[in-house]
Formats: C-alpha cells, structure tokens, sequence
C-alpha cells in the first residue's frame, strides 16, 4: 500500500506545494511556534514579506528583530567582502541605535533612507534590494499595488535579500505577490499573529505571541 | 679676581662699533655697491624658457577670424591697442584712434581690452605648460617662465621640448616669442628683444645681452629717456658706467636687475600652481529647452572635468551644475558620490537620475560645471576572479554606489547611518552620520544591556493627558511595568534633564517609554514605543 503511495509521489506529474517551498530554508524567527506554522520553519529568504498592523508599537519590529540580528551578525554570502547591511526606507519614527544595538544590530552596516513621496519609497526600497548588499529591507508605505509588490518581490529574489513591507490593516483587501502577508493584533494579554497568506503554507491564526 | 672681572666687560664694550660703523654708512642698499661675485659653478645648472606673448590682448579677445583690433582708452579716447594681421594690411596701426581705424576699414571688429580674460589666458596657457616642466611661474602680465634643465631628458633634449612648446602654442592661437637663458630675467629681455636666443652658459649670456638693446628691459620711462639721452643705448654700455654712479642716479632696483640678469645674484622665484578645483563654461548660441541636448553638453563638461582630474591624479566627491538663464538666477544642481571618483560616465549616471526630476523654469543659455575639493585618488586593485560567470550572487554594485544613487535621487539629508555617542541623555544618545563622508567609522561605545531602551524614538516627547495624576495614552489609563528609571545629568549646558523613566503599557497592548520631569511639573511625556 505505501510502496503504491510512493510510487505516485515519485511521479513527476505530482506537484506537492509543501515541498515546494521547504527547497528553501526559512530565516529562523526566533520563535519557534511562528517557525513551526511557516514554511521552511522561518521567514521567506528573498522573497516579500508584508506585515499588517493598525498600529506601531504592538511589537512589530520585536517580532523581526532576532532575524535581523542574525543577519546583521553573519554575512549569508561571506565570500564575498561586504556584509549585510539592513536598510530602513521611510520609517515612521526615528529607530533608536541603542536599542538596536541591544538587540544585535551592527549599527555600523545600517542605512536609514527618508524619500519624500510613495513612489521614491517604492524606488528607494527597489534599489536596496536588487543592490546586493542588503541583506533586509524594511519599507513603511501606505501604497503598494499588485505591480509595485511583484516588482519587489522581482528586486528582492535578485539581490538576495529579505523584503519587509509596513502597511496599513486597510490594505488587507488588496492583491499582493508578497510570499507571506502577517497581520499583526494586540490586546493587553499579548500579540495575536495572523497568517493570511503564506507561500506553501496555509493561513493560520497565531494567539498570544510572547514577544 | 677684579681683573677677572673686567675683562669680560670691556669685551662688551667693544662689540658695538662694527655695528655703529655699518649704521653710519650712508647707502641704504649696499648690495649694489660691490660687484657680487659669480654664482659658484657647483650651484645647479638651471635653464629657463621665456615666452613672451605680445599679442595676448588679441589672443584673449573673443573675435572671430576677420579682421580685429583690440582699443584701449587713453586719456579719454580709445585708441587702438593691437591689431591682427588682416587690420595691419588694411593700415590700422596701434595708437590710432578708434574711429581713424574704423574709416580706413570698415569692417574692423573692434573689442575693449579685458585684463581679467587675458589673466584667465594666461592661466590656462601656464596650466598648459605644467605638462613640460614641474616650474612654471607667470613672471608678468605678458610672460610665462619654465625651468627646463629637469626636463630635457624626458622630452628628448632642447630642441624637441622647444618644438613642442611653439608647436603648441600655435595650436593655442598665440604668436609667442621665445628664449631660453640661464636666468629667468635673461630669457625675459632676450623674449621681448625677439631674440630666438638660446644660450646654455653664463658666459655666452653675458655676450648675448650686451647687444640687448634698454627698450627690451620694460624700465620705467624716465630712467629709459635719461639713458638714452646720456647715449647709453644697450646693456653693454650700461655695464661700463660706475656701479656707484649708477645706482646713486637711477636707484638700486635697475642694478639689482642687471645683476640677476647676468646671473651675478640669484633670483629665485614663485612657481604658479594650476588651481586644484575644476571650473568650466559651456556657452550656447542660443536658449534651449531641450534636456538631451542639455545632458549632452554636461557630458562634455564631464569629460573635460575628468581630464582635467586625469592630469593631476585626483578625484572629487561632489560637483555642482549651474544652468544659467537669461532672465532670473541660475538653477543649480548638487551631485555627490561616495567616494572620491572623476570617471565622466559614472557621474553622468548619477547626474541622470537627478536631471529627471530638475525643474528648469526658462531655456538655458550656458551652462557651468565647478568640482568640489578635490582629493588624491588611491587605485584600487580589483580581486582576480576567475569564476565571475559561475560565483554565484553577482553583488551588483557596493554600499557607496547604493548610496550615492540613492542621495542622488532623494538628498543628501535623507539618507544616512548612525552611530553611537556616550550619553546618558537618551535625545543625545545617538547621531546620523552622513554615508558620504566618513561611513566607515566604527562603533563608538557598547550600551549597557540592562537598561531598557525602546525600538522607536520619538522625535520630541509628547505631552500626555493626565487623569487625576495619571498618565493617559489614547484616552485610557496605562499601565506601568517597569521602573523608574532615574536620568539625571546634563546640568553643565542648557539641556540638562532630570526624569523619571518607566515602561509602561496601554490596554491595547502599545508598550510605551514614558516619563515624568522631576524639576519643573510633574507631567507625563512619552518618549517612544517598544516596537
């Protein structure tokens, strides 16, 4: 019976999206029940990641950190002379080198870019990635259409790096090529994590995340 | 012992009277005097090259190819100061009157003599020059000077330097008359006398310019006319007069001068540097709008500049545009680049994304490029790679380049790094850094691990809303989790603080850095979120 079972899944005709997207090892998290719900077991490597809050502050970039630290700290491609530097396009406040030094950002390898207007954003955040020499991006824009996100997702697969999109909760009705959209709640009791779309894997609803 | 004494003393007495007998002497400049013995042989042998421009007013002129005359005003009337070939046939002589010059031809271009045009000729030519010899020196308004004896090696000997020099002048439009002596002001007179001299030792020199005739040594008039009068009419017989008489008559410069001229008294002078910054014109015949023609002629300006750069083996990390209109001022255009560069095709990448999104309110009429400081460019050596096809990630373009597209596009004040500074204040503890300048720098300090510093950081502290004393966020009551977290410091300048910090959180789940001022009221601020 399972020989027969095998047998099919040998077959190359069967497509199996699990899989499919476990080729790819994840980014780890840095906590393991978000890990065990994403493909990969972690954050899509070169790919867009779109992150959904009503509001800053609930633990949106202590969600992100642990990875970030990881990558600021390691070069993923180190033969090659220049590390990682994370690049910040347009944040909403002004991130605070000591914390982030505390959390295991090089601060020397980071880069803070303020465009005027959505679409410098869109163009800044689109330079960093297919550059090379970012290992993450993180954007704060309102705007972001179908193209505008697949082109990204086209610069982030190029340069290799992690792209992180800040959105409004009101953009959950639009299309996005992001491999993984999160939605991020809070209450008083903790940070609730929903999964709402996620490449080879499946929406999931995370509760009370211990950030 | 008493004669011990005053031995010493009466030495000192006596120092004084070689001095008092120099003081009563009663020629101010004794140098003149006696005749200065030869330079000793064993001094370097140096060789000086004079071009002497006589027509550097008609050079500098902006006239076309007809015929031309530079005018000048005399004594309230414009005489004509120089006239080129085509005017001389015509019979326009200098020292006519402009309107004289206009009867005989009619079709004469007449232009007031601009010093400041003919000073900026003369700077050019000179950086020009600096390709044959590390000494150049602009010796007066009208002569250049070149020290040779270094570079007859290179260049082959004399005669192929000098052909290269008067080859080049021609090619330069000038009509230079040229000597080589060795001294500076020997090679002058033997240039204005139109000597194509060339002399290598001091002996010949002092043949050659006993012939000179006084109207080639630019003295002033009234020592020229007393001369003249005196039936002194070259060097030679100045030489046989009295030095004593002499320089009692006409004074001690013209001595002086002879005296340097023959290499009896050394003569050192200033060498001329080529300015290290770029500065370029392009002018248009007329307005245009067009933008590809517009990058076009920045295009040339660039390849200029980068020659300009080639030559002198430096690079520069920012350049600036102007875009001049007729009417209104000039619009300007800033690029910088992270590290110091001169290729003309990588700033003309960078000028590309600017040139986009530049606002030309009105045709452009001419256009300016002028480099930043300018810097030494270090070469760098690329890595030998074998395997570019197959290494995998091709890293496209580094940091700087990353970051120099993107201050290109946005500005130089919205991009940047950060850095660390020993500070308790949290305002203070941090500082942008300009990614143009000084990226590399590292890491100034290590914050302590215990204290707890929020994600984001509020550009000024908000005032919270207080319910009966306590803190309001979002019109609900927090929460504090942690603290107080005592900062007080900074009373040695106006900044000083004195707070109280906690965590706090608000029923929607928001942590946030709050804190009460000690000193003054007791409100609430918040500070920044915990991300």
């Amino acid at each position: 019976m399972s020989s027969s079972l095998d047998k099919l899944l040998e077959n190359p005709r069967v497509w199996r999206g699990h899989n499919q997207a476990q080729r790819k090892a994840g980014l780890a998290s840095g906590y393991p029940e978000l890990d065990r719900y994403l493909p990969g077991g972690g954050w899509p490597p070169e790919a867009l990641t779109e992150i959904l809050t009503e509001q800053y502050g609930i633990g949106e970039l202590r969600l992100l950190m642990p990875a970030l630290a990881r990558l600021s700290a390691e070069d993923p491609q180190s033969a090659c002379s220049e590390p990682g530097w994370i690049a910040w396009v347009a944040p909403p406040f002004q991130p605070y080198p000591p914390a982030l030094q505390q959390s295991g950002i090089d601060l020397s390898r980071m880069l803070i870019v303020r465009p005027k207007d959505t679409g410098e954003i869109l163009w800044s955040a689109e330079q960093a990635l297919s550059s090379g020499t970012c290992a993450a991006v993180l954007f704060w824009t309102e705007m972001l259409d179908d193209q505008a996100s697949r082109r990204l997702q086209l610069a982030a697969e190029k340069g290799h790096s992690w792209a992180i999109a800040f959105r409004p909760m009101t953009a959950r009705q639009q299309p996005s090529a992001a491999a993984l959209r999160l939605e991020l709640h809070s209450s008083a009791q903790g940070t609730r994590v929903h999964i709402l779309k996620s490449r080879g894997g499946r929406p999931t609803v995370l509760n009370n995340l211990n950030l | 012992m008493s004669r011990a004494w005053k031995s010493p003393v009466t030495a000192r007495d006596a120092a004084p009277t070689p001095l008092a007998v120099q003081q009563a002497l009663p020629f101010v400049e004794p140098a003149p005097l006696v005749k200065p013995p030869f330079l000793t042989p064993t001094s370097v042998q140096r060789l000086w090259f004079c071009i002497w421009l006589p027509d550097l007013p008609l050079a500098a002129s902006r006239s076309s190819d007809d015929a031309a005359a530079v005018i000048e005003e005399q004594q309230g009337i414009h005489r004509v100061l120089l006239a080129d070939r085509q005017a001389r046939a015509a019979g326009v002589m200098a020292g006519q009157s402009a309107n004289a010059a206009l009867a005989l031809l009619p079709t004469l271009q007449l232009e007031e003599r601009s010093l400041l045009r003919e000073q900026q000729a003369l700077e050019a030519l000179a950086g020009w020059l600096e390709r044959f010899s590390s000494f150049v020196c602009i010796a007066d308004h009208d002569v250049l000077l070149l020290e040779i004896a270094g570079s007859l090696r290179l260049f082959g000997g004399l005669r192929p330097l000098r052909e290269k020099i008067s080859k080049g002048l021609r090619q330069h439009g000038f009509d230079a008359s040229l000597a080589i002596a060795p001294t500076p002001l020997g090679a002058t007179w033997l240039a204005r006398a139109g000597r194509r001299a060339c002399i290598r030792d001091e002996q010949n020199l002092k043949r050659e310019l006993r012939h000179l005739p006084l109207a080639s040594l630019s003295w002033p008039a009234g020592i020229y006319a007393s001369l003249t009068g005196m039936g002194v009419t070259n060097i030679g017989d100045c030489l046989r007069l009295p030095r004593e008489g002499f320089v009692r008559r006409f004074g001690a410069q013209p001595m002086l001068e002879l005296d340097r001229a023959l290499g009896h008294l050394p003569d050192p002078r200033n060498a001329w540097r080529a300015p290290e910054r770029f500065c370029s014109d392009y002018e248009m015949t007329e307005e245009t709008s067009n933008r590809e023609l517009l990058l076009n002629i920045c295009r040339e300006l660039l390849l200029l500049h980068e020659q300009f750069l080639l030559a002198r083996q430096l690079g520069t990390q920012r350049l600036s545009f102007s875009f001049f209109h007729l009417k209104g001022s000039a619009t300007e255009l800033q690029l910088g680049c992270a590290r110091a560069d001169r290729s003309a095709e990588r700033w003309l990448e960078l000028l590309r994304i600017r040139f986009d999104q530049l606002v030309l309110p009105e045709p452009v009429i001419a256009t300016r490029l002028r480099s930043g400081m300018t810097q030494a460019l270090q070469a760098e050596s690329a890595r030998l790679n074998f395997h570019t096809a197959d290494a995998g990630p091709v890293r496209r373009y580094s940091i700087a380049q990353l970051a120099e597209r993107l201050i290109a596009r946005i500005g130089d004040q919205s991009v940047h790094s950060t850095n660390l500074v020993a500070e308790h204040r949290p305002q203070y503890a941090w500082r942008t850094q300009g990614l143009l300048s000084d990226w590399t720098s590292s890491t100034l300090s290590e914050v302590r691990r215990h204290l707890r510093r929020p994600l984001w950081m509020l550009p000024e502290p908000i005032l919270l809303p207080a319910d009966s004393g306590y803190p309001l966020h979002q019109g609900n009551r927090i929460r504090l989790l942690d603290g107080p977290e005592r900062l007080e410091t900074g009373w040695w300048d106006e900044e000083g603080i004195s707070r109280d910090y906690y965590m706090a959180v608000n029923p929607a789940g928001i942590r946030l850095w709050i804190f009460r001022n000690r000193r003054r009221s007791s409100s609430w601020y918040l500070h920044g979120y915990f991300g």
